[in-house]
């Protein structure tokens, strides 16, 4: 496994893996989401207090914590990048921005709906809501910085700066629902989270599919800056020529 | 008529409108992610290969 890992530093094994992944993460991904969409939309039932409107919690939690945990993985991969000079690490940290920032957006947006009917306001400046659309700032501050140098290695290491620094956020993000007395209810998953069966299968399920989401599309994405990034190498010319013809 | 009881009519009554707008807006990003991801990709090799052939 570790051998494994450490091929994929150089761009030809990555680019060939990202290749291979994509089949085998998109099927998996279709079947998840059609299925935890059924579990969520239809089997699960109305709860006791919110009635149907609950069901926006499939996914707004699984979007919060990946947008929480795509971060982590752009700052980890970023710090790699930075220390053992991994270009591989800095294109997953340079691709999951704009997924996790997606993520964000998702988690913010139906966060939005589902105050609207339990709270009437779209929007309260409340410890949870704040910290999250910080991390959007985060993400996008992230990406602008990463596009601002023509040299994607200089942009890599200042970038990555900025992500690490931003890490302080995960943790107010995680705790803020304890250590400050918020609008936003407490932990969905765990103590104290939902306790029906069918609603912890339903939103079990969204979140696989969604980490199946991000691993597709860092795939995706991940492949093309390979390409964008080792344009003059033998391998990418015969590459693209193979595609092309 | 509001919003709200104009999408009553879908499941989930009087939540209709939060529950389906929510998911929606989901969709909508991560197809629109999909799309410019794939969409950059068939881009980033068609002009790889332009300037392969300039520089033949």
């Amino acid at each position: 496994m570790w051998k494994w890992i450490q091929r994929q530093a150089s761009p030809k094994v990555f680019y060939q893996t990202c290749n291979r992944l994509i089949p085998w993460f998109f099927w998996p991904f279709i079947s998840l989401l059609m299925l935890g969409l059924y579990w969520s939309l239809v089997i699960s039932p109305a709860d006791y207090q919110q009635g149907d409107g609950y069901r926006i919690i499939f996914i707004h939690v699984p979007s919060a914590i990946l947008s929480m945990m795509v971060y982590a993985i752009m700052a980890v991969a970023g710090g790699i990048g930075l220390i053992w000079q991994i270009k591989m690490a800095e294109v997953v940290a340079k691709v999951s921005a704009p997924i996790g920032a997606a993520f964000t957006i998702i988690a913010l947006a139906s966060g939005a709906i589902w105050g609207k009917p339990m709270w009437g306001a779209w929007w309260v400046w409340d410890a949870r809501l704040t910290s999250e659309l910080i991390l959007l700032f985060l993400y996008l501050a992230y990406m602008s910085l990463n596009s601002a140098f023509d040299n994607p290695r200089t942009a890599a290491k200042s970038s990555s700066i900025l992500a690490i620094v931003g890490l302080i956020n995960l943790p107010i993000i995680h705790y803020s629902v304890k250590w400050w007395n918020t609008l936003h209810q407490g932990y969905s998953v765990g103590t104290g989270g939902i306790k029906d069966t069918d609603m912890q299968i339903a939103l079990a399920l969204m979140f696989l599919a969604s980490i199946l989401l991000y691993v597709l599309l860092v795939s995706i994405k991940a492949r093309t800056e390979v390409l964008i990034r080792e344009q003059n190498s033998s391998w990418v010319k015969e590459e693209v020529r193979s595609l092309i013809s | 008529m509001t919003m709200v009881e104009f999408f009553s009519f879908l499941p989930y009554g009087k939540y209709a409108f939060y529950v389906w707008f929510a998911y929606s807006i989901s969709a909508v990003t991560i197809i629109i992610l999909f799309i410019s991801a794939k969409r950059n990709h068939s881009n980033t090799l068609l002009s790889l290969s332009n300037k392969y052939l300039r520089n033949k």
